[in-house]
């Protein structure tokens, strides 16, 4: 009897190692999680993660949960774009549950970060142990083999409107190389473009759920993205907009919506 | 017989006094302020959290966060039962106590296992109802949510588990008191809901009939259980747990058995599950239908291929909880174990809910 039950706890633990284990590629994911209105991109290569935005609630658990291997608790860098409610009002809930090691955030306080949410991501943070970045032009951050260059804001930035704190970014993974834009407007855009040097990307996250003030032909013509991810969910501003889906047809860009697919897994080699 | 005849009666009456006497009077649009501890673990949505404070519902901001045994100070106007336009003017957190250690037992769950597998042991152990909504909705759909808010079956294995492991070292009869500490302990832990309170009050009463050397009628038992509930919160009858609970427990009580006698084809392992499922429906089905217009015909044989996870999951969670408080990476590889049951329930779960 008592045989019989450490032979049954050792297969279980032998089936546990197994599903472990057997989950894990070893290939680049960037994964648009289905969280509504909002953005939460996963980025993972193993067990190595990026989270970029953590939508308004705690649909971003669901989806860590559905990709993440289940014993691995720590990500190495979450980056808050900026303050707005369904960018970061989901990290409260990422925090209490996961190990951030690096927390990339405008500075949370900046006046204008006077909310509910920097409030309570404040705390949060406060007592978590994470190494807390500003984000500046030029800065080039490295998570095992993925790198990744900001390309906004810099030091010292400042505007009226929220979204314009939004932290613009590449990825880069071998010849492989994205743009993470988070709610950025044409204004700003057109001074990123005028003082950064812009390479062409193979995939975009369209900026602002593919509002028509995020997205200009002028960008795409720089960019000259493959794949373009929007992330929108039921909402009353009319995201994504007609302007920018047919922008993105004249161009021939692939449309991948999480509206219509739920969670986008795009895999890179 | 004649002098019970009459005590029943006498006890009926005084609920039904009680609950003429303690029936809250609030008029709609009067102003309340309730100062009351918080007896029920708060439903978390995306924006709010939703509690229920004397009999009130309420939906307060998401943050500050209100944890079950709270004590809390809420001003508001009343409207048809429900709290409109709520303040949170106070709150205190109990720091020590069983409350604290039911608010610790979550948080190491949920920071060592992703959703939804984090919820469903949270759930399965204490009762916890705080899970993400896809997996709840799914729970539903399926018929398989008693599992996860703590049914009385959580009693009656704390209590088997209990009784088990305490005559190996102690005298029947001290072990037989600890154990019902121990129930008592687990019902405070789980929050007070009604199947969990029923569940403790008739094991309780099992329990001393057996320390006294009886024998005990069960129906009387699920009988005297429920008028004693009824005595101490009379409100209980309009409760949908209470009611459930009860009508679950009636009709395994009279058809488990019988069902189980006529399935002796499929293996006793899946066996008991699913006459246990199908005898519980009988009763439970029409209420649930009636309340919240959903049934699903499949959710006796979905039952069936979960039930059988549960007593593993909870005995695995339980352990790994208890050490996971002392030394947290320990007790994280032992919940790690559960894994492949939790696995197996939420799979199950997401074939059966397209």
């Amino acid at each position: 009897m008592v045989y019989k039950n450490i032979r049954n706890i050792l297969v279980l633990i032998l089936i546990t190692v197994w599903l472990a284990v057997f989950n894990i590629d070893n290939k680049l994911h960037i994964i648009a999680c289905d969280v509504g209105q909002g953005d939460a991109i996963l980025i993972q290569k193993n067990t190595t993660q990026i989270l970029i935005d953590s939508g308004s609630g705690n649909k971003v658990l669901d989806c860590l949960g559905r990709y993440m291997p289940f014993w691995d608790r720590q990500i190495e860098l979450a980056i808050s774009t900026h303050i707005d409610k369904d960018h970061s009002g989901g990290f409260v809930d990422v925090f209490n549950r996961y190990k951030i090691v690096n927390f990339l955030t405008n500075d949370l306080n900046n006046p204008m970060y006077d909310t509910l949410t920097a409030r309570v991501i404040k705390k949060v943070v406060g007592g978590s142990g994470t190494k807390v970045i500003y984000p500046d032009v030029g800065m080039v951050i490295r998570v095992g083999v993925i790198y990744l260059d900001i390309l906004h804001p810099y030091e010292g930035f400042s505007s009226k409107n929220t979204n314009d704190y939004s932290v613009v970014n590449f990825v880069r993974y071998g010849n492989f190389k994205a743009i993470f834009t988070g709610d950025m407007e044409n204004d700003t855009w057109d001074k990123i473009i005028n003082t950064t040097k812009i390479e062409p990307v193979d995939y975009i996250k369209i900026s602002h759920h593919g509002s028509k003030n995020g997205t200009s032909e002028k960008l795409l013509q720089i960019l000259k993205p493959k794949i373009a991810i929007i992330s929108v969910g039921k909402n009353s501003y009319g995201h994504p907009s007609e302007e920018v889906i047919n922008l993105l047809k004249k161009y021939n860009i692939k449309i991948l919506r999480t509206d219509l697919e739920g969670d986008v897994d795009y895999i890179v080699d | 017989m004649i002098y019970r005849s009459i005590s029943f009666l006498v006890l009926i009456f005084i609920i039904f006094l009680r609950f003429n006497l303690t029936k809250p009077n609030y008029k709609n649009g009067d102003f309340v302020k309730i100062t009351s501890k918080v007896y029920n673990e708060p439903i978390v949505y995306d924006r709010q959290q939703y509690l229920k404070l004397q009999g009130l519902k309420l939906y307060l901001p998401k943050y500050p966060s209100v944890t079950y045994g709270d004590n809390v100070v809420v001003t508001g106007q009343i409207n048809n039962g429900k709290l409109v336009s709520p303040k949170l003017v106070e709150i205190k957190s109990d720091k020590k106590g069983l409350y604290s250690f039911r608010q610790k037992l979550i948080n190491f769950y949920k920071s060592s296992l992703p959703e939804p597998y984090a919820s469903l042991v949270a759930g399965t152990v204490i009762g916890s109802k705080n899970m993400p909504e896809d997996f709840w909705n799914k729970l539903k759909d399926t018929g398989t949510a008693h599992i996860v808010v703590a049914s009385g079956t959580n009693v009656t294995m704390t209590a088997a588990f209990l009784i088990g492991l305490l005559t190996v070292f102690l005298k029947r009869r001290v072990a037989i008191w600890i154990t019902m500490a121990g129930i008592f302990a687990y019902v405070v832990i789980s929050g007070f809901d009604a199947p969990i309170i029923r569940a403790g009050i008739m094991g309780s009463i099992l329990l001393i009939g057996q320390e006294k050397g009886r024998l005990v009628n069960s129906w009387r038992i699920l009988i005297y259980s429920g008028l004693i509930m009824l005595l101490i919160k009379p409100l209980w009858i309009t409760d949908l747990g209470f009611i459930l609970s009860f009508v679950a427990t009636i009709s395994l009580m009279l058809l488990q058995k019988k069902i189980d006698n006529r399935l002796k084809i499929i293996p006793a392992g899946i066996r008991e599950g699913l006459s246990t499922s199908l005898a519980a429906q009988v009763g439970v089905a029409p209420i649930i239908f009636v309340t919240f217009g959903q049934f699903n015909i499949l959710s006796p044989i979905i039952n069936a291929l979960v039930l059988w996870t549960i007593p593993y999951i909870m005995v695995v969670g339980a352990l790994s909880g208890i050490v996971g408080l002392i030394v947290p990476v320990l007790g994280r590889l032992i919940l790690y174990v559960a894994f492949p049951f939790l696995l197996w329930f939420t799979k199950i779960l997401e074939i059966f809910s397209y």
